[in-house]
């Protein structure tokens, strides 16, 4: 597949053509950051549990990518090449930060939930590989684009993982109830205290564990490659 | 090629720059981020006595903290106290953190006291701590006027896993089924209540565990034990007072 | 004995890569071959037994409120937590730069077996979350050592174990849209399960037996 990151910007500096439309679309499936390109994988198993985490934690990369592609992007002349990577790397601590600060100031509760994960954002490999691959390159307005076409195609994988695991994890979607119903605690006189379920299902406890992720991944590869036998690798 | 006094004063320059821009978003976002915590904390408690509480507005809570809660420092030996923080100031129940004082010895500690008075009369809440499967473990238990009825508890975790140990957090029915029971026994002496693994036997003092999170449960138990032990000279002294 | 319970711990019950599931970017890009795995492995343990304990000094002195010098100089208490990201990830970065220069110089033959991965671990998941868990468990100086180098053999562990059973499932008769990666996936999910049966050991009560 042809490598976004020589995409040479030609047009007007805020043009949205087809190149422009393909820097968001490439990344939801030719180029998924996750089932393809490998990469931003540990977040994505920590805070799938709930499809409302996935989503805080997917608006927060989609944001750290976006910001970081364009001030790597304006900075792409000066920054010095030998000290490259820790002038990318002060740039995405000092994003993930500001999420951090704001989302402690805005919804505590996630806040407390996601813990180190949000700070694990700086070590998602994607914001990095971006930055790398494509605003060392190009011009701000398309690594913008490119930012957030690539926190999209995150973010969709992981609201997928998350619906998977909330729906048969937890029976509910988003903290609603979906299927079967929460167990109760009812008094029955004669055997005493029983906990009862008043319905037909019983959560799975498996999609709540980390490793359920992996085997949603798994699948999510195994569907995407049979339908596009083209992006099979051969290892 | 850059030199490298260039390489310097860019780093330099681009540091500075960005630490003081989160100095600025810190000093302005500090308050906003006690007052969440702070309610968050507070919201912990209530949901001892009221598992809405968690839904609660933060303004509810604090309405309700404010005119319905009492809250108390005790000493290592049940006594109410005026303890000072750092600055001098009086120490509240809500502002004491239950780690820090896990690592004072143990004469000095103090302990929060809470006493809410709702429609079913007034509910004694204390805050116990202790260590789950992973890490910290800690809790909320708001005990009837007789001191010996729970009437209700809260869990929080700091790492457990989800699905099993977590769910002593997750899982209302779980918490539900602590109400009703009692730490004292007949004699009146007390025995706390434990997290049964295989069923509980004795439903006044047991409680069914949660499946596949036995070493979390077996925490929760040490946990009450220890916790609940250390405001029995208070609950005494409220008795003889009677 | 404490320190030796923080790295059997930290190696096996409490395994960055099986039991939490951190550095997964490298741990699957680097694991075709035993080989390739050996060298990231060993980088692993190096960094993060370097990186631990120097975020510790940092975190301590510099950014916690009650025990940082710049509180202890003003008499009043400073914090100065918002910068641990930056000074935390600045450390592993050139960390990881001043052991590729100081590799390359003394032995190249090391350099050119581990160099090429030493860029990588500056963005692997379980340094930085190796260093953020040590805060956030409140380890001593002495504690967060023995957690670096554990954390790091677990790594080399989980690394090694995936290369084998990779290096092996060529031979096996995968359906083709899930060989590679897609499979790679699944063995850790299934890895991770397997580890969970490690859970809850704890390695300083052994006799306690539950």
């Amino acid at each position: 597949m042809a490598d976004t990151a020589q995409v040479k910007a030609k047009e007007g500096t805020f043009a949205f053509g087809k190149k422009e439309k393909q820097l968001l679309s490439d990344p939801l499936n030719d180029n998924n950051p996750i089932t393809i390109q490998v990469l931003g994988i540990c977040s994505a198993l920590a805070v799938t549990t709930l499809l409302e985490k996935a989503l805080v934690m997917a608006i927060a990369v989609i944001f750290v990518i976006a910001f970081a592609n364009l001030f790597t992007s304006l900075l792409r002349k000066s920054i010095p090449k030998e000290v490259r990577m820790i002038v990318q790397l002060i740039i995405i601590a000092f994003l993930v930060t500001v999420v951090e600060l704001t989302l402690k100031a805005a919804n505590y509760p996630i806040f407390k939930e996601l813990s180190v994960f949000i700070g694990l954002i700086i070590t998602n490999c994607i914001v990095m590989g971006r930055l790398e691959a494509f605003a060392m390159a190009n011009r701000p307005w398309r690594s913008f684009l490119d930012g957030i076409g690539n926190g999209l195609g995150y973010g969709f994988i992981l609201l997928i993982i998350a619906f998977f695991r909330e729906l048969f994890g937890k029976g509910s979607l988003l903290g609603f109830k979906i299927i079967g119903a929460t167990p109760e605690y009812i008094i029955n006189t004669t055997a005493g205290w029983g906990q009862t379920f008043f319905g037909w299902y019983a959560n799975n406890n498996l999609m709540v564990l980390p490793a359920s992720a992996m085997f949603i991944v798994g699948v999510i590869i195994w569907i995407q490659r049979s339908k596009y036998p083209r992006l099979v690798d051969a290892s | 090629m850059h030199s490298t006094q260039y390489t310097t004063v860019f780093i330099l320059a681009l540091t500075s720059i960005v630490a003081l821009v989160l100095a600025g978003m810190f000093t302005v976002l500090k308050p906003i981020h006690d007052a969440n915590e702070a309610i968050y904390n507070k919201k912990e408690i209530l949901a001892a006595v009221d598992p809405a509480a968690e839904n609660m507005s933060d303004d509810e809570v604090a309405k309700i903290f404010s005119t319905k809660v009492k809250q108390y420092v005790l000493n290592a030996k049940g006594e109410v106290v005026d303890a000072k923080t750092a600055n001098g100031l009086l120490l509240k129940a809500e502002e004491i953190k239950m780690d820090k004082e896990r690592k004072k010895p143990e004469e000095e500690r103090v302990y929060p006291l809470y006493i809410y008075e709702n429609a079913d009369g007034a509910n004694y809440i204390v805050s116990v701590y202790g260590k789950g499967l992973w890490d910290a473990i800690w809790g909320s238990v708001a005990l009837k006027s007789d001191f010996s009825t729970v009437a209700g508890v809260a869990f929080g975790h700091k790492g457990e896993t989800p699905g099993l140990g977590a769910e002593i957090k997750d899982n209302a029915a779980f918490k539900k089924s602590f109400i009703g029971t009692k730490i004292l026994n007949a004699e009146g002496e007390f025995v706390s209540v434990e997290v049964k693994k295989g069923g509980a036997k004795d439903r006044v003092h047991q409680v069914d565990a949660i499946s596949a999170a036995t070493v979390t449960c077996d925490g929760v138990t040490d946990m009450l034990k220890e916790g609940i032990s250390v405001y029995l000279p208070y609950f005494e002294s409220l008795k003889k007072g009677k | 004995m404490e320190y030796i319970n923080i790295f059997i711990k930290a190696a096996f019950i409490e395994n960055m890569v099986l039991a939490y599931f951190l550095g997964m970017c490298s741990y699957l890009a680097v694991s075709k071959t035993v080989k390739t795995a050996v060298g990231l492995g060993a980088a692993v343990i190096f960094v993060l037994g370097i990186t631990m304990p120097i975020n510790w000094v940092i975190s301590t002195y510099l950014l916690e409120p009650s025990t940082n010098i710049i509180s202890s100089l003003y008499g009043d208490q400073i914090d100065l937590t918002f910068l641990r990201f930056i000074l935390f990830i600045a450390v592993i970065a050139s960390t990881v730069q001043l052991v590729e220069m100081i590799i390359e110089k003394v032995s190249p033959t090391l350099y050119t077996s581990l160099g090429i991965f030493l860029p990588l671990i500056t963005v692997n998941c379980a340094i930085l979350g190796g260093s953020l868990f040590m805060v956030s468990r409140e380890y001593d100086f002495g504690e967060s050592v023995f957690f670096g180098f554990g954390s790091g053999f677990g790594f080399f562990l989980a690394i090694i174990a995936i290369a084998a059973i990779r290096e092996k499932i060529r031979y096996s008769d995968v359906p083709p849209a899930l060989r590679g990666l897609g499979m790679a996936f699944i063995l850790t999910g299934l890895m991770g399960i397997a580890f969970m049966s490690l859970m809850g050991i704890d390695p300083a009560n052994l006799t306690a037996g539950h």
